[in-house]
């Protein structure tokens, strides 16, 4: 049984249509027309005790409906979801207890007084013993760099310095898992690697479970093991990272270091199918191919024969790729068995 | 008139909203409409057994009361919510970007949404004088002319009014403190309380002297016929006269409001 | 799920005095608001002061009953602006999505709620408001007994019950309607109109309605009614308590069910 257990999951907003004018208005008095978008249709999750993992899609795909039920905001249509044990909706104030959440595009301060005073009411709130309290903000003060916006209001803050603030606030009574919805929307690069470091210590360090959305694949790449891909609502891959880099980057690059000569390493890129060769600077060059054409121990053996290789790397395939490839619609993704699925 | 066409085409924006936001406006109706139910009964209990009162009959005070509904009905709380929002949302420095005047433009988007909302309250009231049998309207097609004259003045006099409280939120970062005491000082020197000959002497002197009784008071008194013609023409002219002083001082006051908006940082 | 009330007390204490810290630094707004609450009650008692300047009563009830029917109506319009303003946010914390933040937290979100806003009129409408009951009861005679003490305690605080029970319970129309502001809340607030008079003038229809419908004649009617002795009317007044339980469940059971629509959208 895991953290996190989702079965069947389903959300459908029913829209009201009215027709145009006067007299549709007060025709919708009496008859009401409604259309149904689902946006989450029948998902099933499991999510393991000290697990990060990526809940990734395009925009609409289902990511916050989804993320919100499992919070307690929403209420699901149908299916049955356990957080811990607990139905989110129904027994929401002890969910409420063991989890942390952070919405990027919303903060959860008080918008009227300091930082600092908005930590104490969650203390309050949490009902967090004094020693823990202080322990976790000042460590909170030194990782996440608060010192110089403690005093200031919620609403003088720069988003960079809110999300932060956002984050310790959501992370100050120890919730065993926290929701991570765009953290670092719109946030800039030093901010950004901030709270990814963050992330990843927490999960690393001290075992919270994660669940992250993002539209920003560097986060996954820094923070996760897993990934689950939604789409329509429904999910259409769950496993690491790594699987689906190996399943659907089709495309690899080995850099080598050494002494060569130019003509020979052009001979060879003709030799062999689906690959090009670059010379970037004097001693260094790099080969890309197609691995499914031809296999990485082929290409470095086929190179060291024609020149002094003193080092190689081969670098990884780009996420960001492969995931905007699903998007696309470019990859029909097999529903592969990753961890906990 | 050149230049007036882009005013007209925001009237005619205006005109659309409010039908849009139409449900909005006829539950503020229905508020309107309680206070009125309430008032009637009261006025009622009040007149029993009595045939007249500070010069108004039963009859004469149930006119009263509905006129005063109608003319309630015109420049409702949306326009008046529209001229605050925009300056406490900070979108009024969008509108300093185009070509137009501000006072110019927000009086032809109250206009336009008058058109709905004239409508509207005009079916009610129609529908009201079917439920209440002893009103007294006007015969004389002259003094039908007059209201109409006298209701255009009141609307530019109460839109002077909400023009520059409305401009008081410059100074502010709430608008409803602002506009309850709007609501409250107009509506006791306007009649829309109780008819001006109820209040004491003293203060039915100074409503004489201040322009809010030309939104009530004056159209209300020139329907029930307590007026003569010339006697109604002048007054009429005097509720214009105070329209254009109220426009000029909206004017002005908008030059120093409008400092403000570096202050405010919207 | 353990109701503590000492703790709900305590986070609702801390939560707003945090609003009112918060606008006390708006001293303009503090003044403004202050005054335009007591302008607007002292129009309605210029009202009736208006009327009662030509007949001695309307239906058998003198200036200061309706004087004290009013003031009640204003002292509890205000006590439900000061301290349970929240209410009144019920729509921009349902349009733009800003219930997530109450239900994140393991408080009740209705504590939440009525904690988060003060709106400093309240503070005119109470104490004019108070000062005019003070004035009119000293024109009754009451026998104060441990009883009657007892009762108009209880009806006092059921009066102030129901009260933020109908702006709780018509707030929670923005679970429905999303477009059209504060037009609902605010034509059920205007009912209170109806209780403003003695309910006897209206027809009973009228009566019913603000009896039972919207109970706003157990906010001023019927407390005047025991208060100053209105033998007829008295033995409903006793059933203040039950209204304002009644109006609570209520105004809980709408929220309940908006929250099952709440759709958690905006940015």
């Amino acid at each position: 049984m895991g953290t996190i257990e989702v079965r069947g999951l389903k959300k459908v907003f029913r829209q009201a249509v009215k027709d145009p004018g006067l007299a549709g208005a007060i025709k919708h008095l009496f008859t009401r027309k409604f259309t149904e978008k689902t946006a989450v249709s029948g998902i099933d999750l499991t999510v393991e005790e000290g697990e990060a993992i990526a809940y990734v899609g395009p925009n609409g795909a289902g990511k916050s409906t989804t993320i919100k039920m499992l919070t307690g905001i929403l209420v699901p249509t149908s299916g049955e979801i356990r957080v811990m044990g607990v139905d989110p909706f129904r027994d929401r104030m002890r969910n409420a207890r063991q989890i942390g959440a952070v919405f990027g595009q919303r903060t959860q301060l008080w918008w009227d007084i300091p930082v600092r005073e908005s930590f104490a009411l969650l203390k309050d709130i949490y009902e967090i013993p004094e020693d823990r309290f202080r322990r976790n903000l000042n460590t909170f003060i030194e990782l996440l760099g608060m010192d110089e916006f403690l005093g200031l209001t919620g609403r003088k803050l720069s988003l960079g310095q809110r999300m932060r603030a956002d984050l310790a606030a959501a992370l100050l009574h120890d919730p065993k898992i926290v929701y991570l919805d765009e953290p670092t929307i719109g946030l800039d690069v030093a901010v950004k690697e901030n709270i990814r470091g963050f992330v990843r210590a927490l999960n690393r360090e001290l075992g919270t479970t994660i669940m992250l959305t993002t539209h920003d694949l560097k986060d996954i790449e820094d923070i996760c093991r897993r990934l689950v891909i939604i789409d329509h609502g429904r999910i259409i891959y769950d496993g690491t990272i790594e699987a689906v880099k190996d399943a659907f980057a089709t495309e690899r690059t080995i850099h080598f270091q050494g002494t060569f000569e130019e003509s020979r390493l052009r001979e060879l890129a003709d030799r062999l199918p689906a690959a090009e060769v670059t010379i970037h600077e004097p001693g260094h060059f790099s080969v890309r191919f197609n691995r499914f054409v031809t296999g990485a121990p082929e290409i470095t053996s086929q190179v060291m024969g024609v020149a002094e290789v003193a080092d190689f790397r081969i670098s990884e395939p780009d996420i960001e790729e492969v995931i905007r490839k699903v998007y696309e619609g470019g990859i029909e993704l097999p529903r592969l068995t990753g961890m906990g699925a | 008139m050149k230049g007036a066409k882009k005013y007209v085409s925001m009237a005619v924006c205006s005109m659309q909203n409010s039908l849009a936001y139409r449900f909005s406006y006829i539950m503020n109706l229905t508020s309107g409409l309680i206070t009125l139910v309430s008032l009637f009964y009261l006025w009622k209990a009040v007149f029993r057994g009595r045939t007249e009162m500070a010069g108004f009959t039963w009859q004469e005070m149930q006119t009263y009361l509905l006129v005063t509904f109608f003319l309630g009905c015109l420049l409702s709380w949306y326009s008046e919510g529209r001229i605050s929002g925009k300056i406490l949302d900070g979108s009024v420095s969008l509108d300093l970007l185009k070509p137009l005047d501000f006072q110019k433009a927000r009086f032809a988007e109250t206009v336009g949404s008058l058109a709905i909302e004239g409508v509207v309250s005009g079916i009610m009231i129609t529908g009201l004088l079917g439920a209440t049998a002893g009103i007294s309207v006007p015969h004389s097609p002259l003094v039908w002319v007059q209201f109409l004259m006298s209701t255009a003045a009141s609307v530019m006099v109460k839109f002077g009014i909400v023009y520059m409280t409305g401009l008081i939120c410059f100074w502010t970062t709430g608008s409803f403190g602002v506009v309850w005491a709007r609501i409250a000082v107009t509506n006791l020197l306007s009649g829309a309380l109780v008819p001006l000959a109820f209040l004491p002497e003293w203060l039915q002197k100074l409503a004489e002297v201040l322009p809010f009784q030309a939104i009530v008071h004056v159209p209300a008194s020139i329907f029930l016929g307590k007026y003569s013609a010339p006697d109604a023409a002048g007054m009429i002219v005097l509720q214009f006269a105070w329209a254009a002083v109220l426009w000029m001082c909206g004017k002005w006051m908008w030059k120093g409001a409008v400092r403000q908006i570096t202050v405010h940082g919207g | 799920m353990r109701v503590r009330p000492i703790r709900g007390l305590y986070l609702y204490w801390r939560f707003i005095s945090t609003q009112i810290k918060a606008i006390l630094e708006y001293q303009a707004d503090f003044w403004i608001l202050v005054v335009s609450a007591v302008l607007t009650q002292l129009m309605g008692v210029v009202f009736i002061a208006a009327v009662f300047a030509r007949i001695p009563s309307i239906d058998g009830w003198g200036f200061w009953e309706v004087c004290f029917m009013y003031a009640m109506i204003y002292v509890t319009e205000g006590i439900g602006s000061l301290f349970f303003e929240g209410t009144w946010r019920m729509l921009r914390y349902v349009n733009m999505g800003e219930l997530d933040r109450f239900l994140l937290r393991p408080v009740s979100p209705v504590l939440q709620m009525l904690a988060s806003a003060v709106g400093m009129n309240g503070l005119g409408n109470i104490t004019l408001g108070c000062a005019l009951i003070a004035v009119s009861l000293r024109h009754v005679r009451i026998e104060w007994t441990a009883l009657t003490v007892f009762w108009t305690a209880v009806l006092l605080l059921s009066a102030v019950a129901i009260r933020v029970a109908i702006n709780f319970g018509s707030n929670c129309s923005a679970f429905w309607n999303k477009s059209s502001g504060n037009a609902v809340p605010l034509a059920v607030h205007n009912v209170g109109e109806f209780a403003k008079f003695p309910i006897t003038v209206f027809s009973h229809g009228v009566q019913l309605f603000v009896s039972v419908a919207v109970p706003f004649a157990f906010v001023s009617f019927y407390p005047a009614a025991y208060l100053f002795g209105h033998e007829d009317w008295t033995r409903y007044a006793y059933f203040g308590p039950l209204a304002a339980v009644y109006a609570w469940a209520v105004a809980y059971g709408i929220y309940r069910m908006g929250l099952r629509r709440y759709e958690s959208t905006g940015n």
